[in-house]
């Protein structure tokens, strides 16, 4: 893992690195920038990482990789995430999964890595997915957590020539636990990256997702649904950087919140002036169940190609009352209604999943909330 | 002892503080086909919506009851269960919402329990083999990105699947469509031939009269400015396809 310099490095730059969340604060009642780290004993024990792996896959602990495969990882290093988060897993990880696809490998069944928080005293872990040119892989990501712990991770995909990479994660921990997750993805030329996310909620769900396209041809697609009810806090950042021609992306975001549930998202889009013809679209729906429950939405377009297509729609509202209306004069009661509704708002985001057993597990997730 | 029948007794219905429905005396037997007629503005939908329970429309006086059932104080989805069900003009698309879950909660609302899965499901293809119906609809969301055909359609496979002891179909905008016409004539013979439906009294409301082609009502009412005006056998739907509503206001003028 890092060395004694390097997590200094990387903890002075969590602390001087911004959420790039200082806005909307209006109703948010944490600062993320304030966030106190003291309190955290990391060791060994409090982090477990389990990998699982079809066969034609390399899948092992990043502590070996960076054995076996040094330069491979250090090429990936390069590229990761270096949001607030990120650096904070930096400082402090021990431990971390590796998986690497070789070239032209087409892998059908999903690989897992689960990561999971053993105590109180925070969890770091760090992945590397590495899909070599013209190879196909699904992955899982999937976070568990003990009653008030913290989890802190971080993974990041370089996705080569032609390769695509499909990876979902759901935050589903305890409603006192504390996660912290960034993921990032490199497709290069023609690749396709597709990331599902869901965060159903923990004291505190922060979550920061990159999708950098850098060659041409390069495809990416985020879908991304999040729901903190109660006194839940969630906290979304999606960033899609179109740093060369002719790439295409796609997000979509669809959010609820009821109780005193507060959510933020921020989407941001970036086609810098060399990404001429390339083709970006971002729409966020956000679903507010109760008077208590807010959501701050904001987009971010920062276009500086003139020769592009940039799309961006949003949403924010209470439940349609004809749509009430329409349902109950079926005989369908109100409350059931709300919920039918709401899960179905959820739907086009839940079909992005990778598997079925994802799919239901998130919908019994919502259920449980709207119940 | 409870009066059969969906009986409306001196309907008065506000809309944003505006009288619509000035005192409507109504009243729809079980097995019979009653039709409302009237032109743009005379207060058909607002009848409609009114019954069915819709927020925006306010009842100030008056009474309606289902089959002894006094109907008006009921939330809108107890007026379902009651075995009142309105088909919509333009019904609200839930995206997300499967029609197949959609119509499995409504049946089991209705009439919780009675069928079992399997047999809904039996029950959901013969109705949609009726009316023409492909399979391939019950995986679609709920009247999302439908066209206006599809939507009638599946307003007509809900009323089915429904069996409700009185229908009101508003049929409003839908006489210059052909096919929507058809769908509606055929959805009602179909539901009357069943022994569920045998005896579901009908309230058609419609501009044109031409959705009568297709189904012969017993009775036809004529709505003019918020009250009902003149009452007959179908020969009413005829004269008003001959001569409009003109010449029937100017006789009820006369006769004022």
């Amino acid at each position: 893992m890092h060395n004694e310099t390097e997590r200094r490095a990387a903890l002075d730059a969590f602390v001087a690195t911004p959420s790039g969340r200082g806005r909307p604060n209006r109703y948010w009642k944490l600062d993320l920038d304030a966030l106190d780290v003291s309190a955290f004993t990391p060791n060994a024990a409090s982090t477990t990482v389990t990998i699982s792996a079809p066969n034609g896959v390399t899948a092992c602990s990043l502590e070996e990789a960076l054995d076996s495969f040094a330069d491979i990882v250090a090429r990936a290093q390069e590229h990761r995430g270096n949001g607030k988060f990120a650096h904070l897993t930096r400082a402090f990880a021990q431990t971390g999964a590796f998986v690497h696809v070789p070239a032209g490998r087409i892998i059908d069944e999903p690989i897992h890595i689960h990561t999971r928080a053993n105590d109180a005293d925070g969890a770091f872990a760090l992945t590397i997915i590495v899909i070599e040119a013209g190879a196909s892989a699904t992955v899982i990501e999937e976070f568990e957590a003990v009653p008030g712990a913290t989890l802190v991770y971080d993974s990041h995909a370089e996705v080569g020539e032609s390769a695509r990479l499909t990876a979902s994660a759901i935050a589903h921990v305890p409603a006192d636990a504390r996660v912290y997750v960034t993921r990032s993805a490199r497709p290069q030329r023609d690749a396709h990256v597709a990331f599902s996310h869901a965060d159903l909620g923990a004291a505190l769900a922060v979550a920061e997702i990159d999708i950098t396209l850098d060659g041409p041809g390069a495809n990416g697609e985020l879908d991304a649904l999040f729901f903190p009810s109660a006194k839940q806090h969630v906290d979304l950042l999606t960033r899609v950087d179109h740093r060369v021609g002719h790439t295409t992306s796609r997000t979509a975001i669809k959010s609820a919140a009821n109780g005193s549930g507060q959510g933020r998202y921020l989407g941001i889009i970036r086609i810098i002036a060399d990404a001429q013809g390339s083709d970006a679209s971002l729409r966020d729906d956000a679903l507010l169940l109760s008077r208590g429950a807010h959501i701050d939405s904001v987009p971010a377009l920062e276009i500086a190609a003139n020769d592009v297509k940039a799309f961006h729609g949003a949403t924010i509202g209470a439940i349609d009352e004809e749509q009430l209306f329409y349902m109950a004069s079926r005989g369908v009661p109100r409350d059931q209604a709300e919920k039918m509704i709401a899960l179905g708002f959820f739907e086009p985001v839940i079909e992005k999943f990778p598997t079925d057993s994802l799919r239901k597990q998130l919908r019994e997730a919502l259920e449980a909330k709207l119940a | 002892m409870p009066q059969t029948g969906l009986h409306i007794h001196d309907l008065h219905v506000s809309v944003e503080g505006i009288e619509i429905l000035k005192g409507i005396d109504l009243s729809v037997e079980a097995g019979r086909v009653h039709a409302l007629m009237g032109p743009n503005g005379s207060g058909k939908s607002t009848l409609a919506n009114a019954l069915a329970g819709h927020p925006h429309y306010t009842v100030t006086s008056g009474t309606a009851t289902l089959d002894g059932e006094d109907i008006l104080t009921m939330p809108p989805d107890k007026r379902a269960k009651a075995g009142l069900f309105l088909s919509f003009q333009y019904p609200a698309a839930i995206p997300g919402v499967k029609v197949a879950n959609f119509l499995h909660a409504a049946r089991q609302a209705v009439r919780p329990g009675d069928l079992s899965p399997s047999k809904f499901r039996a029950m959901l293809f013969e109705k949609m083999d009726t009316l023409d119906m492909d399979a391939a609809f019950l995986g679609r969301y709920l009247n999302d990105g439908f066209s206006g055909g599809e939507k009638k359609r599946l307003e007509m496979l809900q009323m089915a699947v429904l069996a409700p002891r009185y229908a009101i179909l508003d049929e409003t905008d839908s006489g210059l469509d052909v096919d929507a016409l058809r769908s509606v004539g055929q959805a009602v013979h179909a539901l009357r031939a069943t022994e569920e439906g045998k005896n579901c009294g009908f309230l058609i409301i419609t501009h044109y009269p031409r959705i009568l082609a297709h189904i012969t009502p017993d009775v036809v009412h004529v709505l003019i400015d918020g009250r009902i005006v003149m009452t007959g056998g179908a020969d009413l739907a005829h004269r008003i396809e001959r001569e409009g509503y003109d010449t029937i206001r100017d006789e009820v003028a006369s006769r004022a």
